[in-house]
């Protein structure tokens, strides 16, 4: 489970002075649901799930993970979430074995559970004939799933992909929505941010368009298509987000 | 602490497949440090021999005062004379590489008393003309004498078949005290120099490689506090940098000790060189606060750092100022006053030498200890205070 209660954050630029990247925003989102953070660049998604995942501290308001709040138990937090970003890459000089024994080892797994773990993902995640080959040699799908293998390898309840298909292939990004899928089949929270509208369309139970900050509306995606009159998701993003950007 | 372990397993792991460390660590003084020994010997010998054959001209102005006396310098090897009627200035515009100059009425001066000078003027800026006077002071001695003995034969002395007398410099070092007071002068400059270049590659690449590799959000999203982090982070630096240093030590005593006797070619540089390994032992536990402290002012460095380059760049004003602090160790002769002791690197270079010198005071050892611990624990909290603050992290 996660609830985001009035979550803001500001950073401070010498020549900007305070400039907020999230303004109180809320949501919830249940266990075996994916709540899609949808926004333009800079609207505010890193920001927000650098914040769930306490790599950002919120400047006011909080959020609790399956239970624990990011202020006061940041560690506890920690051990409840797999967290993926696009962006983030991993260590080439390490064999895809030694990787996941090197996270599992900072879960705090035993080797043991991490052995068996690893046989385990290196099947649901054809990680088979990679698992001994260096991160540095793979391809850019191949390094994408050993990056989901690495999020759930210690098993998290919470999930948090940050554009987890941000230079993906066609296959690749398929692949990454399909492992989410079985995710949320599993039970998992899982929050997902993007900006392809067909992902959100096929896994979101529930999205919030965020801009500047700001949460502009949030719903289901049949609803919020709803109170658009109709159309596809793309024009609601574009009419809400459009609406505000036309304002300033 | 089992997290911080995890880490610094991984980061050994990571630099040691990591062909900047492998140079910085094992390539350098391993190898470098032979082939430059090697290179340097080589040089050393070949110019040991154009010496030998190098010929030199000395011009001879008033040499007829001191009969056969070009004849005894015409008999030196590699040494020809030319008789000069007045004294050439410059020297090389007579074309001779020195003079020897015997002012006139020498026989009238003795007989009187007076002082008598006799000069060889030569150039020691010049290779040529530095071998000429070196290849001279067999014959200056000769002169001496002669002049002596003149002076006992004018006050009617019997000074038939005087004895030859020689007044000569001999070092009567063994090879093992000079091989101890080398290693007490080049070692600890030598580790602080190794320990420095050993943790500088890996202490940027750890911190803002993380950063300029995207992998730090990751490592900051597992449940490792910030706090074990650095700590796996700083103890992977300080291991290579320990690492470094003791490979450097091997790497000098096996050019000195090994190498130097194998090859001809380095056979004049050879000296016994032995370190006790209850030395050995208190060396490392004086290296370690350095370490840590050298290891944890660069992570601080790593952490600030936007990028690898600005890192490398903080990072070399570092090394300079630890190479420095470490030359000043070969300019301290004698016992160095307590206070240098409380200047970090500085300390520990000069206890070092107190502990291969066997001349170690209590008093030294604390301060240094001491002193270096609480700067390595300060840069320590400041390393992981800069790894927990977002703005510095996060800086763009």
């Amino acid at each position: 489970m996660i609830e985001v209660l009035n979550l803001c954050k500001t950073f401070h630029d010498r020549k900007k002075g305070d400039v907020p990247a999230v303004r109180s925003i809320s949501f919830t989102c249940r266990p075996g649901h994916v709540f899609g953070l949808i926004g333009r660049n800079g609207a505010g998604k890193t920001t927000t799930l650098r914040m769930l995942a306490t790599i950002l501290a919120p400047t006011s308001g909080t959020a609790r993970i399956d239970g624990m709040d990011v202020n006061e138990r940041p560690g506890e937090v920690r051990k409840r979430i797999g967290y993926l970003s696009g962006d983030t890459k991993l260590y080439d000089r390490l064999t895809a074995r030694e990787l996941l024994s090197y996270f599992g080892e900072l879960a705090g797994m035993s080797p043991a559970s991490i052995a068996g773990r690893i046989a385990e993902l290196q099947v649901s995640f054809g990680l088979g004939d990679f698992l001994d080959k260096r991160v540095g040699k793979m391809s850019t799908g191949m390094k994408q799933r050993l990056s989901l293998a690495r999020v759930v390898l210690h098993d998290p309840p919470v999930l948090i992909f940050d554009e987890p298909t941000s230079g993906l292939d066609v296959l690749g990004a398929r692949e990454v929505m399909r492992i989410v899928q079985d995710l949320k089949a599993k039970g998992r929270t899982i929050i997902f941010s993007t900006h392809i509208m067909t992902e959100v369309e096929r896994i979101c139970d529930e999205i919030a368009i965020i801009e500047r900050g700001s949460i502009l509306a949030q719903g289901s995606v049949g609803a919020l298509q709803k109170q658009n009159g109709g159309g596809s998701l793309e024009d609601v993003f574009v009419s809400t987000v459009g609406a505000v950007t036309s304002d300033v | 602490m089992s997290k911080a372990w995890a880490v610094w397993r991984k980061e050994l792991r990571d630099a040691l497949r990591d062909g900047r460390t492998i140079i910085a660590v094992f390539v350098v003084p391993l190898v470098l440090y032979p082939g430059l020994m090697l290179f340097m010997g080589s040089i050393q010998s070949a110019n040991e021999k154009e010496e030998k054959e190098l010929q030199v001209r000395v011009g001879v102005f008033g040499g007829a005062q001191l009969p056969g006396l070009e004849e005894k310098m015409r008999a030196l090897q590699g040494v020809s004379t030319v008789s000069l009627e007045r004294i050439p200035r410059p020297i090389d515009a007579a074309g001779v590489d020195a003079v020897l100059v015997i002012l006139p009425g020498l026989e009238s001066s003795i007989a009187r008393g007076d002082s008598v000078k006799v000069e060889l003027l030569y150039k020691d800026s010049d290779h040529k003309s530095s071998a000429a006077d070196e290849r001279m002071q067999p014959i200056l001695d000769e002169v001496r004498r002669e002049l002596t003995v003149k002076w006992a034969r004018s006050r009617g002395a019997s000074a038939e078949a005087a004895p030859a007398i020689s007044v000569e410099h001999r070092d009567i070092s063994s090879k093992e005290e000079t091989g101890r007071f080398m290693a007490a002068l080049i070692i600890p400059y030598i580790l602080v120099f190794m320990v420095a270049a050993g943790s500088m590659q890996i202490a940027i690449d750890t911190t803002t490689g993380e950063k300029e590799r995207s992998t730090l959000e990751t490592l900051l999203a597992t449940s490792a506090s910030r706090s074990q982090i650095v700590m796996g982070k700083c103890m992977a630096v300080i291991t290579t940098a320990l690492m470094a240093g003791a490979i450097g030590i091997f790497g000098l005593w096996f050019n000195f000790s090994v190498l130097a006797n194998l090859m001809p070619a380095l056979s004049s540089q050879s000296m016994q060189f032995s370190i006790h390994p209850l030395q050995a032992l208190f060396m490392l536990v004086t290296v370690l606060p350095t370490a840590i402290l050298l290891g944890a002012t660069l992570v601080a460095i790593g952490c600030f750092a936007r990028s690898m380059r600005e890192g490398q760049t903080y990072a070399t004003y570092v090394y300079m100022a630890s190479v420095f602090l470490g030359l000043g160790s070969f300019r301290q002769l004698g016992t160095p006053p307590v206070q240098r002791f409380m200047i970090p690197i500085l300390n520990t270079a000069l206890l070092q030498r107190e502990i291969l010198t066997n001349t170690v005071q209590p008093m030294h050892a604390a301060i240094t200890l001491g002193m270096s611990a609480a700067m390595a624990a300060v840069m320590l909290v400041i390393a992981t205070r800069l790894f927990s603050n977002e703005s510095v992290l996060f800086r763009t």
